[in-house]
């Protein structure tokens, strides 16, 4: 305790921070609650996030070897590495970290909200909307660029209907999940009429869109993401206090002091950014939003609020499975929503039968 | 003499509630052979009906209004038993076939069979139900298991990821295969125009057995609905009563999804306006089931006509669109009940 006061003199209520925790102030008001275990843990899988970049970075039709990965990236190796590393594969990677860091981000917050893990944004029918947007898009107008902010606008509107329909949050935001689902609902309903009243060439140039891909992708979404995921991260570090109340009844949380239904809204709308952006570049690939968080709770060992692992679990998740389907059947590419689909497959179908009622989050 | 409506639903008799809705069927039946998307003007239909028109309009009339009116028929008849089985068996107003997966299931061995080389035509019933029939157990199984049966949402939670998870794999079965994915795609959307009868009658034996399951087991799931233990300290046993209900429930959606695709929502709509009718006993919403079911499908197949003429809009994107709006009705009315 006094060691910690000494390393941080400038900050008057340190001594208050709980056993294993450190309070971090940011000028007067604002103060980060940072758990110890939860540096050491992100650090680990940030080394595995670089290393496991750095063997995607060199694998594919053209092997490149790990040295020779480190080599360009550090501005050396010859024209032709530089340019399969550089301009074919980092945008492709970058992108598959940024939208497995927002999906898996999401996820966490909405799991949290919902109290179920089964909750994320994608099963409860944003990434229809988006999806039912964007083939709206490719469907009616066929411009290059529009599918993408379709689909962000997709998913902001079925949320804000959602959110308009349900009346507000409600009691753990469970009007708002039904009424997302059915939502969802009509928008699958209406991308199936689209799909269906068009030559099948279009509807084969939709088809990434219904299922999630990374090829191709967008580089100005992928950008504007990238700033959205910097902006919620700092968001969910600086509410993480109050995030971290979610998970207790509704009258401990009035109990406690806090405002419920401001909590809930924060936490909607981070989430409804992060899917919307995601949605907007690689397509819906709701289930890393189930799979991230579940390895970042397991490797928290169920404390607290893994939202920052949640994060880097979904990155890593996300570029595993590209690789995965870039790879394994060389000439196809698999898409990287089929990939996460067969892959969060068999565990979604363990939550759906396993047993315990209890730890049901 | 008009009273009877002003009763509670429970109070309601019956007879006079049934007839009603017959009635109400009838006259949809009717409408459902004189308006239509073609250039025949329901004048010329109705004179039709009574034997002086033309040989072009004989053949829409009594060929293609009336093969679709009796194909809306069936699948409201079959979806909306269906749909009232199923709450009875969850115990949950939101449990639907089409929410909860077990048309995705259907949709999934479909697939799977175009894909071995069936074609949507010569379709076997028996794939679609089997696949109903797993995607029923699924669901109803998970939530039997993690003892849920009070909290509706988490069931319906369970169906949407299970539905979204079958769907995933039905993509990925469709990416090797164009041919099955150009066929698919117009199946998919639900519909009850372009089919024609002789699926229906291919059909017919196996809701025959569905109706033999449900006649057999409308008592038990009466009591059922008092609470398991009611229901073992009467006589019945609760395990095979769910057992033959799941069988009947896929058998039925099955059916009906091999028929028409996938029309999400009807199995929700239905049940709950029976049992704004007539109260929440099992034995009575089942029977006025069997005419609210065809007056929703087939009012809804007449709009879908008329909405977007020249073409058709196809029946379960209206279903979806009607049907939602119920969802939240139901959510939003009270603290949901939890049947």
């Amino acid at each position: 305790m006094i060691n910690q006061s000494l390393s941080m003199p400038d900050t008057p209520t340190s001594n208050t921070s709980p056993n294993g925790y450190r309070l971090v102030s940011i000028g007067q008001h604002a103060q980060i609650l940072i758990e110890k275990e939860a540096i050491v843990r992100n650090t680990w899988l940030l080394l595995v996030l670089f290393f496991a970049s750095i063997i995607t970075l060199g694998s594919g039709t053209m092997a490149i070897s790990p040295k020779e990965v480190v080599d360009v990236l550090l501005g050396q190796g010859d024209t032709m590495n530089q340019f399969v590393v550089k301009d074919l594969r980092l945008p492709r990677l970058l992108a598959a970290i940024y939208t497995g860091a927002a999906f898996s981000l999401a996820g966490c917050l909405m799991q949290t909200m919902a109290r179920n893990r089964l909750a994320t944004p994608g099963i409860i029918g944003i990434d229809n909307a988006a999806m039912a947007f964007a083939v709206s898009s490719i469907v009616g107008m066929s411009v290059s660029l529009a599918p993408s902010f379709m689909a962000l606008a997709g998913a902001a509107t079925a949320t804000a209907l959602a959110f308009g329909l349900a009346g507000g949050s409600g009691t753990r935001g469970y009007r708002f999940i039904v009424a997302g689902i059915g939502i969802g609902a009509i928008a699958g309903a209406v991308t199936q009429l689209l799909l269906s009243q068009v030559s099948i060439d279009v509807a084969n140039s939709a088809y990434p869109w219904t299922v999630g891909s990374l090829s191709a992708r967008d580089p100005f979404m992928v950008n504007t993401l990238s700033i959205g995921i910097a902006i919620c991260v700092i968001g969910c570090l600086l509410f993480s206090r109050q995030f971290a109340l979610l998970p207790f009844s509704d009258q401990v949380i009035t109990g406690l002091g806090a405002n419920i239904k401001h909590i809930r809204i924060l936490a909607l709308i981070l989430c409804i950014t992060l899917t919307g952006l995601a949605v907007a570049v690689a397509g819906p690939v709701g289930l890393v939003a189930l799979v991230g968080p579940e390895i970042a709770r397991v490797l928290s060992r169920y404390r607290g609020i893994p939202l920052i692992s949640s994060a880097l679990t979904g990155a890593l998740v996300m570029m595993l499975s590209d690789l995965f389907g870039r790879t394994v059947l060389s000439p196809i590419e698999l898409p990287v929503g089929i990939v996460t689909a067969v892959i969060g497959g068999p565990y979604l179908i363990w939550i759906l039968v396993r047993r315990s009622s209890r730890s049901s989050l | 003499m008009q009273s009877w409506f002003l009763k509670s639903p429970a109070q309601r008799p019956l007879f006079a509630v049934l007839v009603s809705a017959l009635f109400v069927l009838a006259l949809c039946c009717l409408l459902s052979l004189l308006f239509g998307a073609g250039g025949l003007t329901p004048q010329a239909s109705l004179q039709t009906l009574f034997g002086n028109g033309s040989p072009d309009d004989e053949f829409t009339v009594f060929h293609l209004r009336s093969t679709r009116t009796l194909i809306g028929l069936f699948v409201g008849l079959t979806l909306g038993i269906a749909g009232a089985l199923m709450q009875a068996v969850a115990r949950n107003p939101l449990a639907e076939p089409g929410l909860l997966g077990v048309s995705a299931g259907s949709s999934f061995a479909v697939a799977m069979a175009l894909v071995m080389g069936a074609s949507t035509a010569t379709l076997t019933v028996g794939i679609a139900q089997l696949g109903a029939l797993i995607g029923c157990i699924c669901v109803l199984g998970a939530a039997r298991m993690q003892g849920q049966h009070n909290d509706p949402i988490r069931l319906v939670l369970a169906g949407a990821a299970l539905s979204s998870l079958l769907l995933a794999m039905t993509s990925l079965i469709l990416l090797f295969d164009q041919r099955a994915a150009d066929e698919i795609r117009f199946w998919v959307t639900g519909s009850v125009a372009g089919r024609d009868t002789h699926t229906l009658m291919s059909v017919l034996p196996s809701m025959l057995v569905a109706a033999a399951c449900v006649l057999y087991t409308a008592k038990p799931l009466a009591s059922l609905a008092l609470g398991e233990r009611v229901a073992i300290g009467l006589g019945h046993k609760p395990r095979r009563i769910r057992g033959i209900i799941i069988i009947a429930v896929a058998l039925l959606v099955g059916g009906a999804t091999a028929i028409a695709g996938p029309v999400a929502f009807i199995g929700l709509v239905v049940p709950f306006a029976a049992r704004a009718l007539v109260g929440p006993d099992i034995r009575r919403t089942l029977w006025l089931c069997l005419p609210l079911g065809p007056i929703i499908v087939i009012s809804a197949d007449i709009i879908s006509r008329l909405v977007a003429q020249p073409t058709e809009m196809p029946l379960g994107v209206l279903t979806a669109i009607v049907g939602a709006p119920v969802l939240l009705l139901i959510v939003r009315s009270r603290r949901l009940p939890t049947l």
